[in-house]
């Protein structure tokens, strides 16, 4: 849930970055890391990894001023992805506003795509989030590699559920990685303005929502 | 509750003994005194962690050497926080998932108990049905025996039927013959013991022939040879005339106190249930002379009581004695056909059986209470309607 301090004027809010395992959601946050230029970012915090595989999870927080003074907190979570870190997936997961689902392209990984889609169902139930409501967009990761399912094939099946159309990233090479991200600020923005009132309150509308916490830095703008 | 993700404060990151030490090593490394603390003391530089103000750093010689120092807790604190956020969120984790095993555990408890409690119910209730099915067996093969003992009887008492039929009333005709003869032949003492001999010959074989009448009778209801129509019965009118029938055949001298209530007519077989009464009254009288022979009781004086009344929607009857009882090892065996203690000849041993089926027929109770050497009470409950 948004963390809404009037006292402060500050409002923070929760993007968690879920998916398989090996799915790329360590490395989509690394390169937002790199590629953005927001107002104000943080330091990439990676939690213990064994073997490059998220242990814990990493965080990125980002943050905006607005003109009523609003200091706008944005933090970005990864979970880890393998199976036996449920319990560590739920925690991170609890009180979120926003989900990105980064999927495995590759059509051996159809399944565990399945399965952890099914398993984020099932945590936000139990953490008392409803999936119809939450902002989500959902990134087919790792479009370079060969064997991925169709585009068309992914678009086709996905077509007829709330986080259509899908994006295709290529996070290694930090293809798709902000275009996703923006995808899921334009949708957490209507959620957040709809309680919080940005617009009428504190003159953040969706464009400035969006442009200004996904802004690219000048070296990765191409 | 503090959540792992929330903003750490400096007191949360560092202890005041840590942030001392802190402080002494900046300083030695400055060429000023460096102060590490929350509040904001000008000049001073904010130290940042994830975008939060989390203290102030004053002191030093200049803005350089200020936001060097700074830059160098922001530095430090990122890997303090890291083990904070890791060790918060292992510590909620396990949390999570001991009270997610506890809960499980209690579900597993409850389950297992419900389950226990069904096992119990199950073996109740199959020991119950096995009881049942016993029963069942036992009545039927009990109906059997008696259907066939039932055919046997109504063979035999109908062939005895005509017969003793025809003996009682020749037995009556050579009686008024032997009255006759003795106006006709002379007076001599040898007729005169001849005619006594002979009268007394033919009452005993009379008696004797009213008591196979009875039994044959006896047997025919056992046996519902005749099913009459059921009809609106009067229990007191069928009471007392079985009281008078009873007191005829013992000659007056039993004490038998009526105390009958204002009952409702009820739909029965009169026959049955007057032959029923008949029998019950004429056990009681059985008792109290079995008792009066036994002797010994100066202060006993045998009675036998009938009540009636209205219990809720049906009569209740009691008759009752004070007679020499039944034993105890007895009570079971009282209704089986052709059970009797009296000897050879003087029972069928169908009285209560009859009783017992003609009670069941009008949908009603028997219930015998009894102890040997003080008495016995029948209670009957009949339904009315």
């Amino acid at each position: 849930m948004a963390d809404h301090s009037p006292e402060d004027n500050r409002l923070a809010l929760k993007v968690v970055f879920y998916g398989p395992a090996l799915s790329g959601k360590t490395t989509n946050l690394m390169q937002l890391h790199s590629l953005l230029n927001p107002q104000r970012m943080g330091e990439l915090m990676v939690l213990e990894t064994r073997d490059d595989r998220t242990l814990f999870f990493d965080m990125l927080p980002i943050g905006l001023k607005g003109n009523s003074g609003l200091d706008l907190r944005l933090k970005l979570y990864t979970v880890p992805g393998q199976v036996q870190h449920d319990s560590t997936r739920k925690a991170v997961l609890s009180r979120a506003d926003g989900v990105v689902f980064v999927a495995d392209s590759q059509t051996s990984q159809q399944d565990n795509n399945a399965t952890a889609f099914g398993n984020l169902e099932e945590n936000l139930e139990k953490v008392g989030l409803d999936i119809d409501t939450l902002a989500m967009a959902v990134q087919f990761n790792k479009r370079d590699l060969p064997g991925v399912v169709a585009e068309s094939e992914l678009q086709r099946r996905w077509a007829g559920t709330p986080w259509a159309p899908l994006q295709m990233a290529s996070a290694l090479h930090g293809k798709g990685v902000i275009d996703t991200f923006r995808v899921l600020l334009d949708r957490l923005y209507t959620r957040v303005d709809s309680e919080f009132a940005l617009n009428s309150e504190h003159g953040i509308d969706r464009d400035t929502f969006v442009r200004q916490l996904s802004a690219a830095s000048e070296a990765h703008s191409a | 509750m503090l959540n792992f993700e929330d903003d750490p404060t400096l007191s949360d990151l560092l202890t005041p003994d840590q942030l001392q030490r802190l402080n002494n090593s900046l300083s030695a490394l400055c060429r000023a005194p460096v102060e590490v603390g929350p509040d904001r003391t000008a000049p001073s530089v904010a130290l940042e962690f994830n975008l939060e103000t989390v203290g102030w750093l004053s002191g030093g010689s200049s803005d350089e050497e200020r936001l060097a120092a700074a830059d160098l807790v922001s530095f430090l604190m990122m890997f303090i926080a890291k083990y904070r956020l890791a060790a918060n969120l292992h510590h909620d984790t396990t949390e999570a998932s001991y009270a997610e095993l506890q809960r499980q555990n209690d579900a597993l408890r409850a389950s297992e108990a419900r389950y226990r409690d069904l096992s119990d119910q199950l073996q109740h209730r199959v020991d119950e049905q096995v009881a049942v099915i016993k029963q069942a067996q036992m009545d039927l093969y009990e109906s059997a025996r008696l259907r066939s003992v039932g055919q046997l009887a109504a063979g035999v008492a109908h062939e005895i039927n005509n017969p003793i039929g025809f003996i009682a009333s020749n037995l009556k005709v050579a009686g008024e013959y032997v009255s006759e003869l003795r106006e006709q032949l002379p007076e001599t003492t040898g007729n005169r013991e001849l005619l006594a001999d002979f009268a007394d010959l033919i009452g005993e074989s009379s008696d004797g022939a009213r008591r196979i009448a009875r039994i044959v009778s006896d047997l025919k209801t056992f046996s519902s040879i005749d099913q009459a129509d059921y009809t609106q019965c009067d229990i007191n009118e069928l009471l007392s005339s079985a009281v008078h029938l009873l007191q005829t055949d013992y000659g007056h001298d039993l004490e038998i106190v009526e105390k009958l209530g204002e009952l409702p007519k009820l739909s029965g077989h009169p026959s049955r249930l007057s032959q029923t009464f008949y029998n019950l009254l004429e056990n009681a009288a059985q008792a109290l002379k079995s008792r009066e022979q036994d002797g010994g009781h100066e202060n006993w004086a045998g009675r036998i009581l009938v009540k009636t009344r209205v219990d809720g929607d049906g009569i209740e009857l009691v008759i009752q004695d004070n007679g020499n009882g039944i034993a105890e090892n007895l009570h079971e065996r009282i209704f089986d056909a052709f059970f009797t203690t009296r000897p050879v000849g003087a029972g069928t041993g169908l009285g209560l059986t009859v009783a017992r089926d003609t009670v069941r027929a009008h949908k009603g109770t028997i219930q015998i209470d009894s102890r040997e050497g003080t008495g016995t009470r029948v209670t009957i409950f009949l339904p009315i309607g």
